[in-house]
């Protein structure tokens, strides 16, 4: 175990004009683990998110990553350091091929056999955007389309990845499918943000959790200790 | 899920799709009609009535009206769901329909005088579109010619595609052979074999019957070969590719080279009247493929555009001119040659094209065309403004820029005027064709269709947007400057909103993102109504049509490129 986390947020402030969505934030995911952070809708998970990749501001707190503060940093150099965020919605150029979106993924990238070396291993992670290799993306079912935000982010060679919902409207099969392959990416040694509303899955496969209330982490501890935990069966769990 | 099955409360179907036909033949006939009776009111019909495609027999009027007729017949034919029998009575009924209103026009116009308002509906307008056959005889003419253009209309779209192409290439050469007979007489004025192919064809008013009718024949049976040519091909290769998103890359090729060439000879051969206009569609082919950088590739919505030409062209200006307003007049400065100042212009242009960038660079949208217009405006009541008098010359603008020289000579021809442009504009377009494949091209291509993920994928947001801005406007200013030293000089009303809305018309009627669809717009919507300087006054009224047409029919573009042709055809799903 390494002692110092990849990824540390402390009391994170974050507001929309007059309105605070995250109230003193902290959180911190180490190497190679999967950390789930669970919570209701507008609980500010996908803020978080949002705001670790630089796309919002925070208006206070820091936010380090790999030893170094970010959280003034522009949302292309957080990704250019490493930092790789598959947004809400999949997101992707709906109107590019498979392959061209993968391409877009190694876009800082210039080494073009570790591209192909890359894409290669990515199509055996997901066998099935192989066979929609060519196809224009935004054709693609609510899952694949999910597995090609994944494999688009990967193909920058991040040093950890930030996930937002991503079973959000998926059919259980693909829900199932998709939790399997993040599980094999973290096998591989990725480090793994995890923003999800299927509590139950997310902390199965979770190393760490937090759970999140009206913008504040109100629970915290390991994905099995929260899944027994009475106040999460009976908030999320159901 | 559980689907609800109705059947609509309807107790005789048959009669009342019948019934539905009819209204929907009805309803095309009266859109047609009713165009019909504006075109005469407003003076177009006139102005067709007045361009013979055929000497003697046939005007641009009567093809206006007769393809009216055949629209809505093809709609009609298209739409009905009916049996054969009552759908072929629906076309004609709509064509009856669509010559009803020209007879109702005439009507009015024998009792009422409607010239106080329209000074376009004189009695000779309807005289020679029938043929000088008295009110009855020409109403029924019109009411006749109406169901027979229905009919053709209607056969016409139910033709089988090969004979259908072929019909269209005949009339569209006999068309082009009737309306510009005047360029291609000057074209076909040397040597024997082409003056007497010339004398076959025309008669010094235009093209004769047998002319149209050799024009119509030699078109067709081209098409038809190169139909059957095609066939003989696709069996020999086998099923053709059905893989859309695979360009074809060499067929494309091909098609640019052949363009090219034509823009190359056509000047030459068509005189320097043509070459004129020519020069003024390359201007705005230099200026589309600018903008088209910013809103074709990096969808950056610019109504501002043509603040980068005005600078463009007064950098010229104030650098070369033999004026008070020269720099070289009041400061150290040398007067430069236009060699020497263009790079200057072409900089300038950059420089205030990242200017502009920056103030709108968190706008989005709407706002950014918004912003962008107002940018524009700035600069152009600057230019005007007394305040800037004394440096830019106000109203009046500046005199004496002189024109380019080339070792000694001074290209005065328009013509060769027009080949330096080209070869500007080679130039440019290669300059863009690199672009739009390069990294940077990609990264605009990711900040059109998403900002936020293309920053997280590491794109420098910043700096992709100024340099579409930068890049957009050095285009522009150099067309600026061309501009500057072929008119020899530049005065303010040259650089209006319209010059904006005129680039970005013509680049989504050619294809945004697409550079031969840039040179098609180009020709389209500013060389076509030089050389029908008759319709000048109707010129927005065209681009309007024009517009709407083309969105409702091909919303890609007339040469649209491979992937917007993907992005505006393909139903998004999921």
């Amino acid at each position: 175990m390494n002692v110092q986390p990849i990824l540390q947020v402390t009391n994170l402030h974050v507001s929309y004009d007059q309105i605070e969505v995250l109230r003193g934030v902290s959180l911190s995911v180490d190497h190679g683990s999967i950390v789930t952070l669970i919570g209701a809708n507008g609980a500010g998970k996908s803020t978080l998110l949002r705001c670790i990749s630089g796309i919002l501001r925070p208006k206070m707190g820091s936010i380090t990553f790999a030893g170094a503060e970010i959280g003034e940093r522009p949302a292309h150099l957080i990704a250019r350091s490493g930092l790789a965020h598959v947004p809400e919605g999949r997101r992707l150029f709906a109107k590019l091929t498979v392959d061209e979106n993968l391409r877009m993924g190694a876009f800082r990238r210039n080494d073009r056999r570790g591209i192909d070396n890359d894409r290669e291993h990515l199509l055996e992670v997901f066998p099935r955007l192989r066979e929609r290799f060519r196809q224009v993306s935004g054709t693609l079912s609510g899952g694949e389309q999910q597995m090609v935000a994944m494999a688009r982010a990967l193909m920058s060679r991040p040093r950890m990845l930030l996930l937002d919902e991503p079973s959000m409207g998926l059919s259980p099969i693909m829900v199932d499918f998709v939790f399997e392959t993040i599980r094999k990416i973290n096998g591989e040694g990725m480090t793994i943000l995890l923003v999800e509303q299927n509590a139950s899955l997310a902390l199965q496969i979770a190393t760490n959790a937090y759970v999140i209330e009206n913008g504040a982490i109100s629970l915290e501890g390991s994905g099995v200790h929260l899944m027994d935990d009475p106040r999460v069966r009976e908030a999320y769990l159901g | 899920m559980t689907t609800a099955v109705t059947t609509l409360p309807v107790l005789h179907p048959a009669r009342s799709l019948a019934r539905m036909d009819m209204t929907l033949a009805l309803r095309a006939g009266s859109v047609a009609g009713i165009v019909a009776v504006y075109a005469a009111a407003v003076g177009i019909l006139k102005v067709f009535g007045q361009r013979e495609v055929i000497v003697d027999h046939l005007t641009l009027g009567h093809v206006f009206l007769f393809s009216l007729a055949g629209a809505c017949g093809a709609y009609v034919w298209t739409r009905s769901k009916a049996s054969i029998r009552l759908r072929v009575i629906n076309v004609v009924i709509a064509g009856i329909a669509s010559g009803f209103f020209l007879v109702a026009l005439i009507a009015l116009m024998a009792n009422v005088n409607l010239r106080w308002m329209f000074t376009a509906l004189s009695s000779d307008l309807l005289r020679s579109l029938i043929y000088d056959r008295g009110a009855v005889g020409g109403s029924v003419l019109f009411l006749g010619a109406g169901a027979l253009g229905a009919i053709c209309g209607a056969l016409l779209i139910g033709l089988p595609q090969t004979p259908r192409r072929c019909l269209v290439w005949g009339l569209s050469a006999v068309l082009i052979a009737g309306v510009f007979q005047e360029l291609i007489q000057i074209a076909l004025r040397f040597g024997w074999p082409i003056t007497s192919l010339r004398t076959f064809l025309y008669v010094w008013r235009g093209l004769t019957l047998q002319g149209a009718m050799i024009a119509f024949a030699t078109a067709f049976c081209v098409c038809w070969a190169l139909d059957l040519g095609r066939r003989h091909l696709r069996r020999r290769r086998g099923p053709a590719d059905i893989d859309v998103a695979i360009p074809r890359l060499r067929s494309q090729l091909a098609s640019a080279v052949l363009l090219l060439c034509i823009l190359v000879v056509f000047p030459l051969v068509a005189g320097s009247y043509i070459g004129q206009v020519m020069m003024l569609v390359s201007l705005f082919v230099l200026m589309g493929m600018g903008l088209n950088i910013e809103v074709g590739l990096a969808g950056l919505l610019d109504l501002g555009f043509v603040a980068f030409f005005a600078v463009g062209a007064y950098t010229m200006a104030l650098l070369t001119a033999d004026s008070e307003f020269a720099l070289a007049h009041y400061t150290s400065l040398p007067s430069l040659t236009f060699w020497m100042a263009l790079p200057l212009a072409v900089l300038a242009a950059t420089g205030i094209g990242i200017l502009f960038g920056l103030p709108v660079l968190g706008v989005r949208g709407d706002y950014l065309a918004v912003a962008t217009l107002g940018l524009g405006e700035i600069v152009r009541v600057l230019v005007i403004s007394d305040a800037a008098k004394p440096v830019l010359g106000g109203a009046q603008g500046i005199l004496q820029v002189p024109k380019p020289t080339i070792g000694g000579i001074e290209l005065v021809d328009p013509m060769h005027l027009f080949y330096l442009t080209l070869v500007f504009v080679l130039v440019a377009a290669l300059i863009a064709w690199r672009l739009e494949g390069s990294r940077l091209g990609r990264a605009w291509t990711a900040i059109r269709d998403d900002e936020d993920v293309a920053q997280a994928l590491g794109i420098n947001l910043v700096q992709c947007k100024l340099l579409a801005y930068g890049l957009g406007a050095a285009f522009a200013g150099l067309a600026g400057a061309i501009f500057a030293a072929m008119l020899t000089s530049v005065y303010p009303h040259s650089f209006s909103l319209l010059v904006s809305i005129n680039v970005l018309a013509l680049l989504i009627v050619g294809g945004l993102g697409s550079l031969p669809g840039v040179i098609v717009g180009a020709l389209l919507l500013i060389g076509l109504p030089e050389v029908l300087r008759e319709f000048n006054e109707y010129r927005f009224l065209f681009y309007g049509v024009l517009l709407i047409v083309v969105m409702q029919w091909r919303p890609e573009g007339l040469w649209p490129s491979p992937q917007r042709k993907r992005e505006v055809r393909t139903p998004r799903l999921g």
